[in-house]
């Protein structure tokens, strides 16, 4: 069965309440087949509720839930034989061999791929008698999504699938995705790197106290901060006076740390008043960067918080 | 000296903040002191244990001079009277349902001591005060059998056995009670029984002050073979030691830390074991004396320091606590804690004699004593070598880092 | 049937490679009967209790002679003075000793012997109510004949506490298959990875209730096989009673499990729970000693206790006492029925999310 609009999974005003606790507070949302759809947001924003509901570990409260063209209250066992799940702070059985598990795993579903298939697509073909307990983290992290993928399924959902990942071995996951991407397989990604949304998604929504407060590609997204650049300097000595006004030379400005972001649409006369300003402060500014705004930018002025708190 | 302190007291508030820890390490022993006392510690009182049995008396000839069988009847249903408002009575004495002829009732009384149901059954047999009237008259053996009752008892049953033997002395009783009152036992010539009670307190010892002593050793004993490798092993497997070893404090010091808090630990099990002993039990052993307090002291170090050979043995943590766990039982129960330990094969025999357990509790009761004997070389040189042998092979493999 | 019997498969190697767990399991009760099978077998009451007698040329000595040779259950050895005699008593090469001047009747116990000093305080008054019905010439009147019924007890009282242990480890080995087992792969998020599959629940279930029914019938009959061997102990079994028994009672105390399971609100408190309820249940279920020496509040609880009716139900199986059919079937059905009721609350729990941080 296809979904025959294109949709993969339709999401229509889903709730999730826990007492007065609204931990997705009426989300609606469609993703595309052969999509990367990407879930960005704070921790506690509703995202690890949002796909656990999904991928059948939690129910609704309300709301609607189209996949692959069929209209179900709650993921069930017909829906679950087409589904691939990694999950986030997974765990196997530390006396299980990886061959083992695949092959446990492999065993729930009518149909599913060979095990070396499997070892072989996430990199593990050296590991396949290696007990759960010897592996490394990123060596864990992908048999885990290799399980994901032992059914070939057709929507995969990668919840943080780099958290806790050293750099060589996040950037060998985004190439697992990349794969995945280039067999048309609908994915749907949370995570709270920025980079990652960036580099990996064909959409992304960004969610915050259990709701979707913004959507569309990556470069949509950024767009909304219209023509905006961002000045990033080191102005660690800087005080709530001069902050105030930097901010009258642009749109705005924040301070992060040591680091000062000054937002403006006219790049060139804030540019110049800024310099203006450092000389006859006598502040340096050092470390300068010029850039376009990315999305923890938008986050940031669509929530007034980052990403990564 | 005040990092050594605060790593102390570290160690103390981990511990008791750990629910485990607090369950296995204090409230453990003080719930095994009360079940222990509880359930052994009236043994004999009287409102403390009672039997199921049933008494039938079969006897109809009751227009003799003497109804014997009323006697001892009546002598039963006494016993199957509370003594004291609120107490049990030693026996619960079951009785034919109304109308029921005596041979059904004796029937399913069998029936329900087969079944464990009741501890023993009593039968005064027909004919019984005649033949105990002839046998009081006479001189000298009888020619014919003596006059029995019978008591059906259930030989796999314990209970059965217990009963029967307060139930002979009963009869024991009664018996001598009846040749007095007819005149044949001269009560004025009867044979005083005296009680002398061999063990260096010269009176019985009882039941809570001898377990205290096992109790307190045991709380020490599992403090250190638990809860040292224990805190070591997952403090080392979670790198929260290699934390320690980036600073100045050497491991040395940690070490001495590590060890007041552990007897911090003991000292807070010891008090709450003597507060419960003392006052919920009227335990009346004192610790407070030079030899016990060593004793105390040195068990404490003992299994401290059996506690770091454990960690150093074992690789992971949960490695030690299966070892830890292996140890336990035999070693408690080869130490002489809680039962005595006599007439084992010889490979137990053994485990006791090298068990630094059997040496400590041994010291540790004489000198509060609760056991006679005298103090030899060996009682404290054993532990001694123990600690010794410990700390060499832990100062060896001890590893206070995890491989990566 | 595939995932069952991939389930099956893992569930059987994990046993097997996780050595603890492995160790346990087998090792305890085995350790359990054979420490108490010879530390505690003195401890069923004073058969053979050994007498030391002094007597200094004193009245009548073989008056008292006689009266101890009629004691079958006394062995009695001869000292030369009193000294020797309470040396002896502490050495516990004696177990009570008995100086008879031509006055008094000294009976002296060993006061470090708690526990057992009150057989043989039994005993002694036994032995002087005897001997002041001979020393006045007189004979018994009245005895009373011991008429036993039901099971010989082959080798005395601790043929009784095996099965008792073997129920135990039962117990144990079902409470920790849920809590300790389930509950350790609850808190990996070992469920959450299966349940996000179509694998049903009730597979997983049982796997686990098969695999480890298999481990605890090998493990009792292990118990049983090493009573026998080292400790000569005897045991009529009746096979099939035996095996439906396991089964009921295993089952029953897995429900059990699954209700600490459910109760406690992290997984890691379940195995801690269920090792409380184990020890408490231990010791109040009457394996080691009876019911009714125990205060009467505490003999109440005891039968409150499904230790204690499995402890029974194991000593009728394994042909040490005697029980009624309607008994036995009434346990073995009450545990089936724990199980009925319980186990469906441990389907629920796999597929329960996590509470988590809400």
């Amino acid at each position: 069965m296809t979904a025959t609009d294109g949709i993969t999974l339709r999401v229509t005003d889903l709730k999730k309440y826990y007492g007065k606790v609204h931990a997705v507070d009426g989300i609606s949302f469609a993703i595309p087949s052969g999509s990367v759809f990407t879930i960005l947001g704070p921790n506690g924003a509703g995202k690890t509720t949002t796909l656990e509901i999904l991928e059948g570990i939690r129910v609704p409260d309300a709301g609607e839930i189209e996949v692959f063209g069929v209209r179900v209250k709650q993921i069930n066992r017909e829906v679950k034989k087409r589904l691939g799940v990694l999950l986030q702070d997974g765990n196997f059985e530390p006396y299980l061999k990886v061959k083992e598990v695949v092959k446990l795993f492999a065993s729930f579903f009518p149909i599913a791929l060979p095990v070396e298939e499997v070892l072989r697509r996430v990199a593990l073909q050296e590991k396949g008698s290696a007990y759960i307990r010897t592996l490394s983290g990123g060596q864990r992290q992908r048999l885990a999504v290799g399980v994901a993928l032992v059914n070939d399924p057709d929507l995969i959902f990668l919840d943080e699938p780099t958290t806790g990942l050293d750099p060589q071995a996040r950037r060998n996951m985004w190439s697992v995705i990349t794969n995945l991407k280039e067999q048309r397989k609908t994915i749907i990604l949370t995570t709270h790197y920025m980079e990652e949304a960036e580099v990996l998604s064909d959409y992304v929504c960004i969610m915050d106290n259990g709701m979707i407060i913004a959507e569309g590609t990556p470069r949509e997204l950024a767009a909304r901060l219209g023509q905006e650049t961002i000045i990033e300097f080191s102005g660690g000595s800087i005080d709530a006076e001069w902050l105030d006004q930097l901010s009258s030379y642009g749109k705005g400005v924040r301070k992060d740390g040591e680091i000062v972001y000054v937002e403006t649409e006219d790049f060139v006369q804030t540019m110049e008043q800024m310099l203006a300003w450092s000389r006859e402060k006598g502040i340096p500014l050092e470390n300068m960067v010029v850039r376009q705004p990315n999305l923890e930018d938008v986050f940031l002025s669509l929530t007034g918080r980052k990403l990564r708190e | 000296m005040k990092g050594i302190l605060r790593v102390a007291e570290a160690h103390l508030r981990t511990a008791l903040r750990e629910k485990i820890t607090l369950f296995w390490f204090l409230i453990f022993p003080l719930f095994l002191l009360a079940i222990l006392t509880l359930i052994f510690g009236n043994m004999g009182t009287e409102g403390e244990i009672s039997f199921a049995i049933a008494v039938v008396n079969l006897e109809t000839d009751t227009a003799g001079p003497v109804d014997f069988a009323g006697i001892i009847e009546g002598v039963f249903e006494q016993a199957g009277k509370p003594s004291e408002e609120g107490k049990e009575p030693l026996f619960a004495i079951s009785s034919p349902a109304s109308g029921e002829a005596l041979e059904d009732f004796l029937a399913s009384e069998k029936k329900a001591t087969r079944f464990g149901d009741r501890a023993a059954v009593i039968v005064i047999p027909e004919g019984f005060n005649q033949c105990l009237l002839h046998r009081m008259m006479e001189d000298g053996p009888s020619s014919s059998a003596n006059c029995s009752l019978a008591i059906y008892v259930n030989e796999g049953s314990a209970a059965s056995g217990m009963a029967t033997s307060i139930i002979d002395q009963i009869l024991a009783g009664v018996e001598r009670d009846l040749l007095t009152r007819m005149g044949r036992f001269q009560e004025q010539k009867a044979i005083p029984t005296e009680t002398l009670w061999v063990g260096s307190s010269g009176t019985e010892v009882r039941y809570v002050d001898f377990l205290l002593p096992g109790i307190v050793l045991m709380g020490f004993f599992v403090n250190g073979l638990f809860g040292v490798p224990g805190s070591i092993l997952f403090a080392r497997d979670k790198r929260v030691l290699r934390r320690y070893w980036v600073t100045p404090l050497t491991v040395t010091h940690y070490l001495a830390g590590f060890s007041v808090g552990h007897l911090m630990l003991c000292l807070v099990q010891f008090a709450l074991l003597l507060l419960l002993g003392r006052f919920a039990f009227g335990a009346t052993v004192t610790f407070f004396q030079p030899m016990s307090i060593l004793f105390l002291l040195l068990a404490a170090i003992t299994f401290l320091a059996f506690g770091f050979f454990v960690a150093s043995v074992a690789k992971t943590a949960n490695t030690g606590m299966a070892i830890a766990n292996i140890l336990n039982m035999p070693m408690m129960f080869l130490g002489g804690l809680f039962f005595p330990v006599t007439g084992l094969p010889l490979v137990l025999k053994a485990i006791v004699f090298v068990n630094p357990l059997t040496y400590l509790a041994k010291g540790l009761r004489v000198s509060v004593g609760t056991e006679a004997g005298t103090l030899s070389v060996s009682i404290i040189a054993v532990p001694l070598v123990w600690i010794a042998v410990c700390v060499a092979v832990a100062s060896w493999r001890l590893s206070w880092d995890v491989e990566r | 049937m595939r995932s069952f019997r991939a389930l099956l498969y893992a569930e059987c190697v994990i046993f097997a490679r996780d050595k603890a767990a492995f160790t346990f399991t087998f090792l305890f009760p085995i350790i359990f009967v054979l420490l108490f099978g010879f530390l505690m077998g003195g401890m069923g009451g004073a058969e053979g209790a050994r007498l030391g007698l002094y007597m200094p040329d004193g009245g009548r000595g073989e008056v008292l002679e006689e009266v101890l040779a009629g004691i079958g259950s006394i062995s009695v050895t001869h000292y030369s003075d009193q000294l020797a005699l309470q040396d002896a008593l502490e050495e516990k090469k004696i177990d009570f000793g008995l100086v008879w001047d031509g006055e008094r009747l000294l009976f002296h116990y060993n006061s470090t012997r708690v526990q057992e000093n009150y057989a043989f305080q039994q005993l002694a008054t036994g032995i002087a109510a005897q001997f002041n019905l001979s020393y006045q010439g007189l004979f018994p009147i009245l005895t009373a004949e011991k008429i036993h019924v039901g099971k010989k007890a082959s080798t005395g009282w601790f043929s009784s506490v095996v099965p008792g242990i073997m129920a135990f480890s039962i117990l144990s080995a079902g409470l920790f298959a849920v809590s300790g087992h389930i509950t350790a792969m609850k808190e990996r998020k070992l469920l959450d990875q299966m349940i996000v599959t179509p694998m049903r629940p009730i597979m997983l279930l049982s796997a686990v209730i098969c695999v480890r029914l298999v481990i605890v019938y090998i493990s009792t009959l292990i118990t049983l096989l090493v009573a026998v061997v080292v400790l000569k102990l005897g045991f009529t079994v009746a096979w099939l009673r035996y095996t439906v028994f396991v089964t009921s009672s295993t089952v029953g105390v897995m429900g059990l499990g699954s209700l600490i399971a459910l109760v406690v609100r992290r997984p890691s408190s379940a195995s801690h729970i269920a090792n409380v309820v184990s020890m408490l249940m231990m010791f109040l279920a009457g394996i080691y000693f009876p019911v009714e020496i125990m205060p009467s509040y505490l003999r109440a609880l005891s039968k409150a206790l499904p230790l204690t009716y499995m402890a029974d139900a194991m000593r009728y199986v394994t042909g040490v006492t005697e029980m009624t059919e309607a008994r036995f079937w009434g346990i073995t059905i009450a545990m089936l029925v724990l199980a009925a009721l319980l186990l469906p609350l441990l389907g629920r729990y796999i597929v329960k999310p996590d509470r988590g941080q809400y």
